[in-house]
């Protein structure tokens, strides 16, 4: 690997959401950690104020029993992308249910066109049930949290 | 072989497609709105992924998402279908970065086509006949009257920057030219801020007849005899017919030669359309659809040849099924759009059969129209060994279809095709028009 690729690399991966980075090319390795939390890099769109899907039809993506309580939401998909729920394979996940998180605070990854992009709490919330599968594909509108305002 | 293919589409074209699909063993991803949850595609496709809310931009027209729900669902091709992003060369470029195969002409293909003028000069460098214009704009009047001489009366002045009729006038004679001249730039000045003018030539009610298309990449192509669809209300095509009652074998082979050789040139695959204003038994060429189009059923119906089974097996580097000698337009067809004129909920819904009939929709009783797409939502095709017993049949299905809980232009379709006008084969794009204005439909 060329010093200008691992500098690119470098440059890029400080930029991103990520926390951690391997990369193998031509039988070399480089491995990228970040000491502190990622930082955010993009401002994510504001997935709670997206409408629900179709009244009785609740999108397709997630066959996770979605039950809906009075006081409690859902935090849905934006967009299509692969959903992970931490900043790196083996690191623990952003959110677990029964998790209070501060509004701010990053829930879940999802990878789209290669890019990764960080969603936040748009306000404080208990995670009540975590409905999508780390790793896995959801669909424009699935519900990928259920949550309660604190 | 496409083994997987993402249908980047909705309506009866996606219903279009999943049915060769289905034929051809090809798994079906259909991409799909929130409010096209309920749609009869997304319940025939094997599987299918919700790409945005109802607003198009957001869902149809929205190429991440689309490329991502092909990627991420184990798609090695997508299908644009008509209209959307189907003539979309960034698009088609994004898919094929993405690893995926784009059902359609190459990008920079489908980017010299979508660029009118530099295709109308394509066809003029290769001998195809094109409406004869002035060279550039006109700057003044000598240059205008210099131009419409060589050109022939009547000529029409356009806006270069133009669209929907304005700054557009027809002139007949030269006395008329030099006030015309001022009064269409003016006009043009005011609504594309450019006041830039040429000059055409105007053909007076012409037919609409355009060759049908398809091409591999092994260097076959070969056409499908033609289309008239000259019955267009505002340019919105509303009958289609093949064969056209004014196209003769000779002149056939012409626009079907020029039609190959230009598409052969450019290095076109899959389906394509290429357009032209029929006058006097003399064709000009006007453009090219890098796409298959909403009417190819008229085509396959009378050549027996599966268009999209093409487009899908030029795609997938195989070759065409059909040869040029191969190609037989023994029988006749026609094709009546059947749009809705308001959105809500079909309560009633009998569709038509029997002998040569064919449906092509994405309606069933219980479905909701919705309200943000386009208004076509049936397509009825029949046959016939004649133009005659064609549109008997034709007449025939139109009064067993019924539709109820939206309204629709079927009984505005049975008066066209029960017109005497129509009946004869005598008539131009100026046909539907004059027919409103008489108030019979």
């Amino acid at each position: 690997m060329e010093l200008k690729e691992l500098y690119a690399l470098m440059e890029r991966f400080e930029k991103s959401g990520l926390s951690e980075i391997m990369f193998k090319k031509d039988g070399e390795e480089v491995c990228l950690k970040k000491a502190a939390p990622a930082p955010v890099f993009a401002p994510p769109p504001p997935a709670a104020a997206y409408p629900p899907a179709h009244q009785g039809h609740d999108a397709h993506a997630s066959d996770a029993p979605v039950k809906h309580g009075a006081d409690t939401e859902f935090i849905r998909a934006p967009l299509v992308g692969t959903f992970y729920r931490a900043p790196a394979p083996d690191a623990p996940p952003f959110v677990e249910k029964g998790d209070t998180v501060k509004r701010g605070k990053p829930l879940c990854i999802l990878e789209a066109m290669k890019l990764m992009n960080e969603y936040q709490a748009e306000f404080d919330m208990e995670v009540v049930a975590v409905l999508a599968d780390n790793g896995n594909m959801v669909e424009f509108g699935a519900p990928l949290f259920e949550v309660r305002r604190v | 072989m496409i083994q997987s293919l993402l249908i980047a589409n909705r309506g009866e074209i996606a219903v279009r497609i999943i049915r060769t699909c289905r034929e051809m063993g090809i798994r079906t991803v259909l991409a799909h709105s929130q409010p096209d949850t309920d749609s009869l595609p997304v319940r025939m496709a094997d599987e299918h992924v919700c790409i945005g809310p109802a607003p198009a931009r957001e869902s149809y027209l929205n190429i991440r998402n689309l490329v991502t729900a092909g990627v991420l669902s184990g798609c090695d091709a997508l299908h644009p279908g008509v209209g959307f992003l189907a003539e979309n060369a960034g698009f088609a470029r994004d898919v094929g970065e993405a690893g995926l195969i784009f059902v359609g002409p190459d990008p920079e293909v489908i980017e010299l086509l979508g660029d009118k003028i530099r295709a109308k000069h394509s066809a003029k460098d290769m001998g195809i006949p094109v409406i004869a214009g002035s060279t550039g704009s006109v700057e003044n009047a000598r240059d205008a009257l210099a131009a419409a001489e060589s050109i022939g009366y009547p000529v029409i002045v356009k806006a270069a920057a133009g669209g929907g009729g304005k700054g557009m006038r027809i002139v007949r004679t030269s006395a008329e030219l030099g006030d015309v001249l001022v009064i269409a730039s003016q006009e043009a000045e005011k609504a594309f801020s450019d006041g830039t003018v040429y000059l055409e030539k105007y053909l007076e009610n012409p037919r609409h007849v355009e060759i049908q298309i398809v091409a591999d990449r092994k260097g076959g192509i070969v056409h499908l005899g033609e289309r008239d669809c000259t019955v267009q209300q505002n340019h919105q095509k509303l009958i289609e017919e093949s064969p056209s009652p004014v196209v003769t074998p000779e002149l056939r082979a012409r626009m079907g030669d020029d039609a190959v050789r230009l598409l052969r040139r450019l290095g076109y695959t899959g389906a394509g359309t290429v357009e032209f204003l029929v006058m006097d038994g003399k064709h000009y060429f006007m453009e090219v659809n890098a796409r298959v189009q909403v009417e190819h059923p008229v085509s396959e119906m009378v050549t027996g040849v599966d268009i999209i089974r093409q487009q899908l097996l030029a795609a997938s580097d195989e070759a065409l099924e059909i040869r040029q000698d191969e190609v037989r337009l023994g029988a006749y067809a026609v094709e009546c759009r059947i749009n809705a004129r308001s959105a809500g909920r079909v309560t009633r819904f009998d569709v038509p059969g029997g002998y040569g009939v064919r449906m092509d929709t994405f309606l069933y009783a219980g479905y909701h129209v919705p309200p943000w797409y386009d208004h076509l939502v049936a397509k009825l095709i029949v046959t016939g060994r004649t133009r005659a017993e064609g549109l008997r049949r034709m007449q025939r299905a139109l009064s067993e279809l019924v539709i109820e809980g939206i309204a629709t232009n079927i009984e505005s379709q049975q008066k066209i095709v029960a017109h005497p006008v129509f009946q004869s084969g005598k008539y131009g794009t100026g046909f539907l028009g004059e027919v409103m204005k008489e108030g019979s439909l």
